[in-house]
């Protein structure tokens, strides 16, 4: 393989952007192994995220054209697609040259996690589609393993697609060390850039849109994190970069209705790693707490609940519904608790903060649903504030008390729901929290 | 609609002025404009911090430069936000937007006397950017604007204020009538030096009163 056929091998890519010279790609084209095509189609249709809605596909005049032409925002930080802009594929696959693999893990599997990774591994080999249906905290990477190692020395190419950059980076050493000898890609927005031909790619779903027809199994990690809206896309990145034929394994805490009834092969575990059972939300009123903060006042209640977790020494997340009370609340409690942080979505330290929740450097967390999947802090203890609010639906609320109780030193911890009238999401959440401990 | 920012949901306002002078809502929501930092006070020419001409227009003055513009003013602070935007904007080439500061620039350019002459760009870098981003910013607002200005193949970004004082023939007069009272209009004044150059080649062709207009004093 060149570098080039390396680099574009299942990809889509902006062609002023390939990092290899003019002559190189004009050769590979001219002798057909590139095909190029134009980034915005006849039906208004951005040919790398294949978005169409007139919200997210501009007219603009073209001064380079020199007439109306059509950008797409829905992808622009990858670089703007335009009616005129170029994207270029590799059109002439060649067979994957076969890359002998190791295989590092020295622990040990559940039982429910080993039954559930050979049944994963049989879907793979039947090319059958397979949802692994576990609560938070089961150890659904680890099982992931055998299968992965399977496929790689089959020759199949793989690819592991999470929503966020934060998950990405968190799966990326663990899988580098479990695959030592495998060229494995980390791809996310501003990632360094990577060499050579990955058969194992860890991506962000966002980065997706980079490949066409690339993978034969496709494995989407927390597959329900976003709202029911963004299904579609989510679907079509999916669909765009695996094989027509190849199996997609899907894992998710909470799968969505819609999930459920697609995928018929479904492995289900309802048990932590560790064996302990998840703690089960309390709730607690909290009446009128939005005309309170906006008093510059935090509720009692929960000026009393901090307060005893501080005194204790255990750290502490509390989740609230809106970056506005997150931006009010934080003035108020910095106030009483200098040291405490507060994160959102856009805040570059999010990391970092995390970090020193961890290690003890500071009390507590206020945060927005960023952190409601994919974060570990040993002994945490969670509230969260406005419950009631409907950003917090069941789901959200079983991730959410799926931080508390994750590591085997500490299987225990509280998990509240100060609320402001109880909702059927809340009750929801309890009740398939119990179903789960229930084993059902 | 969603915040163009943000891409947040927005709720739509509905007043009486938009039943009735069709106002066009924001298209960015109310946290996201928040951010950004108008300028109250300023340099009377440069709007640089503080309530007096500042030293930087005080040592134009000392040069063969004095006197070329009679008045300015920018907008907005370059705080990180806004960073963000031109960022977004021209380099991302999000032309769209182009309609974030529409009611400000309507608020500030409405009234204006001075024919309003846009600082040009360079016809290669136009093709490779695929549009004017200061010609869009006004035609979103639809204020009127008239060219009298081309500009040469030379960028200066990343030159030495030194350097950039170096450079003469930046604009060229593209002949038509130039009006006695003009305003220059930009996006982002860091040095001086743009503006100072295309007013230069103004005055010599006719005009006798310069004011200058930026969004974004850095």
């Amino acid at each position: 393989m060149t570098q080039l056929e390396e680099f574009l091998t299942g990809r889509i890519w902006l062609r002023q952007f390939i990092p290899f010279s003019n002559e190189q790609v004009n050769q590979a084209i001219l002798n057909g192994s590139i095909t190029v095509r134009l980034g915005i189609v006849d039906g208004k249709q951005c040919t790398r995220c294949l978005e169409k809605s007139p919200e997210k596909i501009i007219p603009f005049y073209c001064d380079a054209c020199q007439k109306i032409c059509y950008y797409c925002r829905h992808c622009i930080k990858m670089g703007r697609i335009s009616s005129c802009t170029e994207l270029i594929t590799w059109s002439l696959p060649t067979p994957l040259p076969l890359q002998s693999h190791s295989f590092n893990w020295t622990g040990n599997l559940t039982p429910l996690q080993q039954r559930a990774s050979q049944e994963v591994q049989k879907s793979i080999s039947q090319k059958k589609d397979h949802l692994i249906y576990a609560v938070c905290g089961a150890g659904k990477t680890e099982l992931l393993f055998s299968p992965i190692f399977e496929a790689l020395n089959k020759g199949l190419r793989v690819c592991l697609a999470a929503p966020r950059t934060d998950v990405v980076l968190e799966l990326t050493p663990r899988l580098r060390a479990a695959f030592p000898n495998t060229v494995i890609h980390s791809l996310y927005g501003n990632a360094p850039e990577e060499n050579g031909f990955a058969q194992l790619v860890i991506a962000t779903t966002h980065q997706l849109y980079r490949f066409e027809n690339a993978f034969d199994v496709m494995i989407v990690d927390e597959a329900d994190a976003f709202p029911y809206s963004y299904d579609l896309a989510l679907k079509r990145a999916v669909d765009k970069a695996k094989k027509k034929d190849a199996p997609t394994v899907y894992v998710s805490a909470t799968p969505s209705k819609l999930l459920l009834k697609q995928v018929s092969q479904v492995s289900q575990i309802f048990k932590r790693f560790h064996g302990h059972p998840l703690p089960i939300p309390t709730f607690q009123s909290l009446w009128g707490y939005e005309k309170v903060f906006a008093k510059d006042q935090i509720p009692k209640k929960l000026v009393d609940w901090v307060d005893q977790k501080i005194e204790k020494h255990e750290p502490f997340l509390l989740f609230f519904p809106t970056i506005e009370l997150i931006e009010q609340a934080i003035v108020l409690f910095k106030h009483k608790y200098p040291a405490i942080e507060a994160v959102h979505s856009q805040d570059e330290k999010r990391k970092e903060k995390v970090m020193k929740l961890r290690r003890g450097d500071i009390p507590g967390v206020l945060t927005s649903t960023i952190l409601e999947r994919g974060i570990t802090v040993p002994n945490v203890q969670v509230a969260v504030i406005g419950a009631d609010q409907s950003i917090f639906d069941a789901a959200a609320l079983i991730q959410i008390s799926g931080r508390v109780g994750r590591s085997s030193e500490y299987p225990d911890g509280e998990i509240i729901f100060f609320h402001n009238g109880i909702t059927r999401q809340m009750d929801k959440a309890k009740k398939m929290i119990i179903s789960y401990n229930g084993g059902l | 609609m969603n915040c163009y920012l943000c891409d947040r949901v927005m709720t739509l306002q509905v007043t009486w002025r938009s039943i009735f002078f069709n106002e066009q809502g924001d298209v960015v929501c109310l946290r996201c404009q928040t951010e950004f930092e108008r300028i109250k006070i300023g340099c009377p020419i440069c709007s640089a911090v503080g309530d007096e001409k500042c030293l930087d227009c005080c040592k134009w003055e000392n040069t063969e430069y004095a006197g070329l513009i009679n008045s300015g003013r920018s907008l907005y602070r370059y705080n990180p936000a806004m960073k963000e935007y031109l960022h977004r904007y021209k380099f991302l080439q999000d032309v769209i937007l182009s309609e974030v500061f529409v009611k400000v620039l309507q608020e500030t350019l409405r009234n204006e006397k001075s024919v309003i002459v846009p600082i040009p760009m360079n016809e290669e870098k136009l093709k490779k950017r695929t549009f004017a981003q200061v010609d869009r910013l006004l035609d979103a607002a639809g204020i009127p604007y008239i060219h009298l200005l081309g500009k040469n193949e030379v960028g200066l970004g990343g030159k030495s204020k030194a350097e950039r004082t170096a450079l003469q023939d930046v604009f060229w007069w593209n002949g038509k009538p130039v009006p006695e009272k003009v305003l220059l209009f930009d996006d982002l004044y860091t040095t001086g030096s743009t503006l100072r150059l295309a007013a230069k080649v103004l005055k010599e062709k006719g005009a006798k009163e310069i004011k200058v207009v930026t969004l974004i004093r850095a």
